[in-house]
């Protein structure tokens, strides 16, 4: 499990990162969102020990990343948004390097090379020196590299940024694969991509967390309602105005006369169907449909994010 | 440590640095044996040492340059900072491949020693004090110039710069003659040159040794200084 304690990070007299809050359950598959700028490779970068925070802590299975970097580093894998490669270099060469960097044993490298390179695709290329390789497969050496040495963990930058859209779906079929077997924190512009990958999104705007959860929380906690009742606007409407925890009423096409469609946008926490039932019985409207409307992952962070945007 | 060791070894030998530094260290000694030794008919192996010791000042930076600048011009510092190795580790594991390669051309100039000891008189203690001063000669200027690779974007920024930094360290000599007294003692202490003087006459100086040392400790814990403090920034 990683958390960021009040992890604050400053370049110079400019804040990346604000007292972020956050944690990542083990096996837990964490979306990092944001618009450019946001912090997400700051915070990335936080977790994986590259450079320590301002103020606050990063803790990695309780560990102190400061105090205990090693044990830390050791628990973590990290694909940053370039991947980090010695050219001329062949794939196998480059990941015995990392295997013996993170302390595999010397005679286990060989069986845990191959087993990398099996799970990543890798095994046409092995022999090739990377920098002769294609940027898919250079991203895929760079998630094998992540690989090294098993870590529970793996953070990966923007793993699909540049990657032609064959390239992109083998990406996220590993990446899928990996969230099985590890806890996987990945950084994305991509919102689909989170949406089809990620058990929890966390949301960065400006440095700062806006919102953490699973997809359904996050989902769920939904204001609107999608209500048909039978029954005329004009007499419905107003009644659905006044009623108490409702900030809006948006009336929708039906097509069918005689039947009033709209969504209502409520106060945060408002219960309001209790009220709303005895309202429309009182008018003799009887409900065709109410049912809550789902926030796309989308427009939730459009809302969250809606602020200025990060320079 | 032994894992960037290794990895730095190979990098010498998968890319021409190693081949040129050595190809042209050997070649340029070669010429310095050919005009000391051969042409004139001399036995001195110290004279031969102290002028390849000039080579170390032109040659290192081509030893040191893409050591430390060349992983934070690439980004592939990230994979190493991110891995359970320490910033000692680190820098002491690049350090001790350049060393590998510097001892393995000094063991190829033996084979000077080896033809004055066929064909003229060689005395062996003072040929290996003589090589003990080139030796550590070397590694003290490989320390700096790591620092120096340290402290740049990218390879060809930290071979300029490690070029001149060398280039002082030998100026200081010269300065150090016409200086004024008090001036010329500072700089003459500190010179990697004249400091290493008692190894040409033969003589085994500890301070000389200690001073090797000194200047190999400082500027590799400076590296790991630098490193450690490019961090917080």
């Amino acid at each position: 499990m990683i958390e960021l304690c009040q992890a604050t990070k400053r370049y110079g007299p400019k804040e990346a990162l604000h007292a972020v809050d956050l944690r990542i359950p083990e096996g837990c598959v964490l979306g990092l969102l944001g618009v450019n700028g946001a912090g997400k490779t700051t915070a990335l970068n936080l977790m994986t020990g590259y450079f320590p925070p301002t103020s606050g802590s990063v803790r990695v299975d309780g560990m102190d990343m400061l105090t205990q970097p090693r044990a830390c580093k050791r628990r973590i894998g990290y694909l940053p948004e370039q991947p980090p490669l010695y050219d001329e270099m062949s794939v196998a060469g480059f990941l015995t390097f990392v295997s013996r960097l993170r302390e595999v044993k010397d005679r286990d490298i060989p069986g845990h090379v191959k087993d990398i390179c099996g799970l990543c695709g890798l095994e046409e290329v092995a022999g090739r020196p990377v920098g002769k390789l294609s940027k898919g497969y250079r991203q895929r050496v760079g998630i094998a590299s992540a690989l090294c040495g098993d870590p529970p963990t793996l953070i990966l930058d923007e793993p699909t940024v540049g990657l032609d859209p064959r390239q992109v779906v083998e990406i996220r079929s590993l990446i899928r694969t990996l969230g099985e077997t590890h806890t996987v924190v990945f950084s994305s512009h991509l919102l689909p991509e989170v949406q089809q990958l990620c058990t929890r999104v966390a949301i960065l705007h400006q440095g700062r967390l806006v919102r953490e959860g699973s997809l359904e929380e996050l989902q769920g906690g939904s204001r609107r309602l999608r209500l048909e009742a039978l029954g005329a606007p004009e007499k419905l409407l107003p009644a659905l105005r006044g009623l108490p925890g409702v900030q809006r009423v948006l009336p929708q096409e039906t097509g069918e006369a005689g039947v009033t469609a709209v969504l209502l946008e409520c106060e945060e926490k408002a219960e309001i169907s209790e009220a709303l039932f005895r309202l429309l019985c009182a008018l003799d409207a009887p409900i065709r449909l109410l049912a809550p409307e789902r926030d796309s992952l989308e427009e939730i962070f459009l809302r969250l994010t809606a602020g200025k945007e990060a320079p | 440590m032994t894992a960037i060791w290794r990895r730095e070894l190979q990098a010498y030998f998968f890319t021409p640095v190693g081949y040129v530094y050595m190809g042209v260290f050997i070649a340029l000694s070669s010429i310095l044996f050919h005009l000391q030794i051969l042409q004139q008919r001399s036995s001195d192996i110290l004279t031969l040492i102290s002028l390849m010791s000039y080579l170390w000042m032109l040659l290192c930076p081509v030893l040191t340059m893409r050591l430390m600048a060349e992983d934070r011009q690439k980004r592939t510092d990230q994979l190493l900072l991110t891995s359970p190795v320490s910033l000692a580790g680190l820098v002491g594991g690049k350090y001790l491949a350049a060393v590998t390669v510097l001892l393995a051309t000094v063991l190829a100039t033996t084979v000077y020693a080896l033809v004055i000891a066929a064909y003229g008189a060689l005395w062996p203690g003072e040929a290996a004090t003589g090589y003990l001063g080139f030796v550590l000669q070397g590694c003290a200027f490989v320390a700096v110039d790591l620092l120096v690779s340290t402290l740049c974007r990218g390879p060809v920024t930290a071979a300029v710069a490690a070029l001149g930094v060398n280039f002082s360290l030998w100026m200081m000599d010269l300065v150090a003659d016409t200086a004024p007294g008090w001036l010329s003692g500072v700089l003459s202490f500190l010179s990697l040159y004249s400091r290493n003087e008692p190894f040409l006459m033969g003589q085994l100086s500890f301070a000389s040794v200690l001073y090797d040392l000194t200047v190999i400790g400082a500027s590799l814990a400076l590296a790991i200084h630098v490193l450690d403090r490019r961090r917080w920034r």
